[in-house]
């Protein structure tokens, strides 16, 4: 009778065990998408791609050259950000039109109607789904963030 | 592949952002405020009302995509105040009874329009 419990116990993690590889193998591939520039000190990818889906970071007004946030108000910090998420997407192989969605975040909430203007320029049309709100602070006294999501067709 | 989600009984978007976009098989409903369909004024009231107003908003797009609210698998719900967080548990709970999705809620800031409460949602199409 131990035998036979001992064989059903034996038999059942083997099926459990087929069971979790063949789900390990439905697992969608991964890619992180890296620059030579990344800092180190950053405990995250620019981008990451999950099968025909890349999680772009949050991108704030840096100079990619130098990793400093750039001079300038508000329009400057808007147009660089737009501009280093565009860097980031077409670095992964996808386009600015593949966005699907984004989060803005903003330290001052009367920058909206501007925030939207600059991102009109960036996505003049069927934009992206998109959530925008104001935050408290933002890393290194950014004065904008923005996050995205894109599908490659 | 990627699907422009335009819904009549919602209110129009009060930025350049769709209402929602489907792809891969996902749809990435945009953040939504309180605002009155008919005017696309935020409505007066509380956190109570504007819950409502939200979730109903939220509820016309799932539907202009084809979706319902039991498909939301993720929502992050943003208060301009933490102080309402109960009562807006109480409001969605009416919205999402059962199976409930993933969420995250906090306070933020300052949110577009001077609204108390803004909601987004990805929903996944049950089977």
């Amino acid at each position: 009778m131990s035998k036979l419990f001992v064989l059903l116990i034996v038999s059942v993690m083997f099926f459990w065990s087929c069971n979790t590889g063949s789900e390990k193998q439905k697992v969608t591939e991964s890619r992180v998408i890296t620059f030579e520039n990344t800092p180190a000190s950053r405990p995250y990818s620019p981008a990451v791609e999950a099968g025909n889906m890349l999680f772009v970071s949050g991108q704030i007004a840096l100079d990619l050259s130098t990793g400093k946030l750039i001079e300038g108000g508000f329009e400057e910090q808007a147009r660089q950000t737009l501009s280093n998420l565009k860097t980031v997407i077409e670095k992964a192989g996808y386009k600015l039109e593949d966005v699907v969605r984004c989060t803005v975040l903003l330290t001052d909430i009367n920058n909206y109607a501007t925030m939207n203007r600059i991102y009109m320029e960036f996505f003049p049309s069927d934009p992206p789904a998109r959530m925008a709100f104001a935050v408290r602070d933002l890393p290194m006294g950014a004065l904008i963030e923005i996050d995205a999501i894109a599908v490659k067709k | 592949m990627k699907r422009i989600i335009s819904a009549k009984n919602a209110p129009a978007a009060a930025g350049p952002y769709s209402h929602a976009v489907e792809a891969g098989g996902i749809l990435f409903v945009s953040g939504q405020v309180a605002l009155d369909p008919a005017t696309g004024k935020l409505i007066n009231g509380g956190i109570r009302e504007q819950t409502e107003q939200v979730l109903r908003n939220i509820g016309a797009i799932l539907e202009a995509a084809g979706y319902s609210y039991g498909d939301v698998v993720k929502s992050t719900v943003l208060l301009s105040d933490i102080e309402d967080f109960k009562t807006m548990n109480e409001i969605y709970s009416k919205f999402f009874p059962t199976e409930q999705p993933a969420r995250v809620a906090y306070a933020v800031k300052d949110l577009p329009l001077g609204a108390l409460i803004e909601i987004e949602v990805i929903a996944v199409k049950s089977k």
